[in-house]
């Protein structure tokens, strides 16, 4: 737990002196000298010598000024991808995938020895030893053992990653395959040595809110609720503001628009014997992109709630700039790869923190000036697992709809990649698929600030907003706006 | 084929926003909706370059306010004919 707690200290630090170099205007004449910064001195705190370590901080330096580490271009690499290893910091663990533990009690069943197909295993005195150039890492040992004393080691990153996107390199470093990387995030939090980040849009955000000619407004996501300890929404919202945004909408007036929309896909859909997956989780979407192609069709064509929201505060504010802010770092991925037309950045949750320490507002205090919130609970639902089936099946409740709805809410990467198996062999019971990658829901993201246990109970003692989607969308003609994909 | 902007720091401050809002009309204004899908870009390491970094196929471009309905003209409508 510790050496997580200082992996993320360090992505902070970086991201915080980046931050604070930017605000000042003299990041590009200074940013050499971050390592230095940071890592004082000779003596190291986590690596073999401070310059291993100051070079990890270069890398990560690079990646939170929008650039890729180890001055890897992407010349056959997909330039939307979000997520890299840093190769400096990765130790490529010398892990070896099945191993013997202190448990052999050398026995005279010899289990294991006869399970072997390869002839990998001998036993000896001392008790069994693999032959690591012939095991082949069938498992089959692993599970002939009766005292367990056989186990599967796999590396943390390839173990964490749920789509198989992670390989090793000739010198066992880790690499990512862009092609299956789905971005979303896991292998980020899952690498115990933090050798693997996300790349970041902050600079880019502060050099606009510096720009006294732009407007810049923050659409934050309804997760936001909970990360900053007790904090209000109204009281979040102000501290936004002074980081130097114009105004801060919630992405949460997205979802409703969302809700009412796919309510009505939904209603369209099954009355036609089809069903219908949600959209708004883009590391879910990408997931059937990359993996479940075909199943495209299934997908609603309805927008994520930061589009929707986007598309509603365009109407009338055309020339603003937008910045969504939220847990998710599969949210970069899809801004670059499918509306970098219209949003103009997105951050996580943890940018947006090391932003206001840069800049000193994160104490988030006082008076809790008048920003009323602009949501119903539903909208806000969305930040949890279970939150779109609730909100449409709201807006189903209230149009009077008799929608025989039979909802599978898929928590997390592994339930999301089973219902998908099944929908493509045509054995999927249910009419309608609500994927969450993250497990909990965007609350368990993982770019969050706070654990999703103390944040999910402070947020769902909030959910006292609005309660009529429909009042809500149409009062405020939101039904009007197209919130469509076209791609 | 993807066309592919930079919106890093370097390239941020070249205007890459106001390349990209160019594209999207030149896009719309030919007609190429089905043919050219505009995307962002991360760093792709050609900062000293003039202008905005653009990637179309496998070459990188460096693209200014001033040259865009030109390279478009040649690089891109040029390459899908």
């Amino acid at each position: 737990m510790q050496e997580i707690t200082d992996i993320v200290q360090i992505k902070h630090e970086v991201l915080k002196l980046t931050a604070e170099h930017a605000f000042a205007g003299n990041l590009y004449e200074q940013y050499e000298q971050i390592p230095y910064e940071m890592i004082p001195g000779i003596k190291p705190q986590f690596r073999c010598c401070v310059y291993r370590e100051r070079e990890i901080v270069r890398q990560r330096v690079r990646m939170a000024m929008g650039k890729l580490p180890n001055d890897v271009m992407y010349t056959d690499s997909d330039s939307t991808q979000v997520v890299h290893v840093i190769p400096c910091a990765c130790e490529g663990c010398p892990i070896s995938k099945i191993t013997v533990t202190p448990n052999c009690q050398s026995c005279l069943a010899k289990k294991c020895v006869k399970a072997c197909p390869f002839g990998a295993i001998t036993s000896t005195p001392s008790g069994a030893v693999i032959d690591q150039t012939k095991c082949r890492k069938c498992g089959k040992c692993v599970a002939a053992c009766p005292y367990n004393a056989i186990v599967e080691i796999e590396r943390p990153c390839r173990r964490s990653c749920p789509v198989k996107a992670i390989n090793m390199d000739e010198n066992d470093i880790a690499t990512i395959d862009p092609a299956k990387c789905v971005n979303c995030g896991a292998c980020v939090v899952g690498c115990p040595f933090g050798a693997i980040s996300d790349v970041s849009m902050m600079v880019s955000v502060i050099d606009a809110l510096r720009d006294e000619k732009k407007e810049v407004v923050a659409m934050i996501a309804p997760a936001i609720e909970g990360q900053f300890g007790t904090d209000t929404l109204p009281q979040i919202k102000q501290a936004i503001r002074r980081l130097g945004f114009d105004d801060v909408y919630e992405v949460a007036l997205g979802a409703d628009m969302v809700a009412y929309s796919e309510a009505q896909e939904l209603t369209e859909r099954v009355g036609a014997g089809e069903k219908l997956t949600s959209s708004c989780c883009p590391a879910f979407v990408n997931l059937v992109r990359k993996h479940f192609p075909d199943l495209m069709k299934y997908v609603s064509t309805t927008v994520s709630p930061m589009v929707a929201v986007e598309r509603y505060i365009r109407s009338l504010r055309p020339d603003v700039v937008t910045v969504f802010i939220g847990p998710c770092i599969a949210k970069k991925n899809e801004v670059m790869g499918s509306y970098v037309d219209e949003i103009d950045y997105a951050l996580t949750f943890e940018e947006l923190y090391a932003m206001m320490c840069a800049k000193g507002v994160e104490d988030i205090t006082g008076d809790e000036e008048e920003y009323p919130e602009d949501a119903t609970r539903y909208g806000k639902g969305f930040a949890l697992s279970g939150g779109v089936t609730g909100a449409v099946n709201r807006v189903l409740e209230e149009r009077g709809e008799k929608v025989d709805v039979k909802a599978l809410k898929c928590n997390g990467a592994e339930e999301c990649r089973k219902a998908l198996m099944l929908l493509k062999a045509g054995r999927l019971p249910e009419n309608f698929v609500e994927g969450m990658f993250c497990v909990g829901g965007c609350m368990g993201g993982p770019a969050t600030l706070n654990e999703l246990q103390k944040s999910k109970k402070v947020f769902e003692s909030r959910l006292d907003g609005a309660d009529s989607v429909v009042q809500n969308v149409e009062g405020k003609q939101l039904n009007k706006a197209d919130i469509h994909r076209h791609n | 084929m993807d066309l592919m902007v930079c919106v890093g720091s370097s390239c941020h401050l070249n205007n890459s926003r106001e390349i990209i809002g160019r594209f999207k009309e030149l896009i719309a204004g030919h007609g190429l909706e089905d043919q050219v899908e505009l995307k962002g870009s991360f760093c792709m390491g050609h900062c000293a370059d003039e202008g905005v970094c653009v990637k179309f196929g496998d070459q990188v471009y460096g693209v200014t306010v001033d040259g865009i309905d030109e390279f478009f003209e040649k690089q891109v409508v040029g390459r899908l004919k």
